[in-house]
């Protein structure tokens, strides 16, 4: 039995995971057109999610947790012609965020399906943990 | 005499360990689905028809020949199952992740069905007892 409720911690902690990357995608696209307030500011930049393996005494297993949010800065960030915006250099282009919503929505698609297949696996346990208690009966 | 030391019982007991054994270890997998670097793992597979013979072994009035005469019978319990890396994955993601959900969800829904499946055996017998024991049900 303290198996099946190791395996319910488990998939909880991928849950927990994968709602911690929704979350920064969430912020990503909030952030998609948060362009710096004066010339020569830095806009919004990018932010991805880590995850690693860390040992819960507690249970003696490894839960995956989160590692690092960091910000991306592999993408160099877009320009956009608006002269009369206060961050507008001398030619009147702004710095726009390294956001692409395509990534953003692929990310996102991929955070979901995870989260679904840690609850399949946590319902599956469940089920499993209340047929082996309905033997009692 | 419990229950327990009836040898069908301790082997399907012995199975139901290693399955939820088992579920904890898709569980992880499932949960670092997007951990880089990670490598799927499962359990290695146990062979419960020789188990049940030599569980049984005590009980049988005629025991198998052995080949040699040094062998020995392991003692009546389960033999411990082996975690072990998965050396050929399918697919391995950029970041070195090595975990195939969908692999993942057939190995759980078949852990599944094998852990009804002794439940429903256990379940079975219990009753196949009481009938002898003349108790309605």
């Amino acid at each position: 039995m303290s198996d099946l409720m190791g395996t319910m911690k488990i998939s909880g902690a991928g849950m927990k995971v994968q709602s911690e990357r929704v979350r920064v995608i969430a912020q990503n696209v909030a952030n998609a057109d948060t362009a710096p307030t004066k010339a020569g500011e830095k806009p919004y930049t990018r932010k991805t999610i880590t995850f690693k393996n860390q040992l819960d005494r507690e249970m003696g297993e490894k839960l995956v947790a989160v590692d690092k949010v960091e910000q991306d800065t592999s993408v160099d960030y877009p320009k956009k012609y608006m002269p009369g915006h206060p961050a507008a250099d001398a030619d009147g282009y702004v710095l726009m965020p390294n956001v692409t919503s395509l990534v953003e929505a692929l990310d996102m698609r991929e955070a979901s399906k995870s989260y679904e297949a840690n609850m399949g696996i946590y319902t599956q346990t469940r089920d499993m943990a209340s047929k082996t208690i309905d033997m009692l009966r | 005499m419990t229950i327990e030391n009836i040898g069908l019982f301790q082997a399907m007991s012995a199975k139901m360990n290693y399955l939820a054994e088992r579920q904890k270890v898709i569980s992880q997998n499932v949960a670092n689905a997007d951990t880089p670097g990670y490598t799927s793992q499962d359990l290695n597979k146990v062979d419960f028809g020789r188990m049940v013979d030599k569980i049984t072994q005590d009980h049988k009035s005629i025991s198998l020949a052995t080949s040699e005469a040094g062998h020995m019978l392991p003692p009546n319990q389960a033999i411990p199952a082996k975690e072990g890396k998965n050396k050929t994955p399918y697919e391995v993601a950029p970041d070195g992740n090595a975990v195939v959900l969908e692999e993942q969800m057939i190995r759980a829904s078949q852990n599944q069905m094998d852990y009804s499946l002794m439940i429903n055996l256990y379940r079975n017998n219990v009753d196949m007892m009481r009938t002898a024991l003349g108790r309605q049900q």
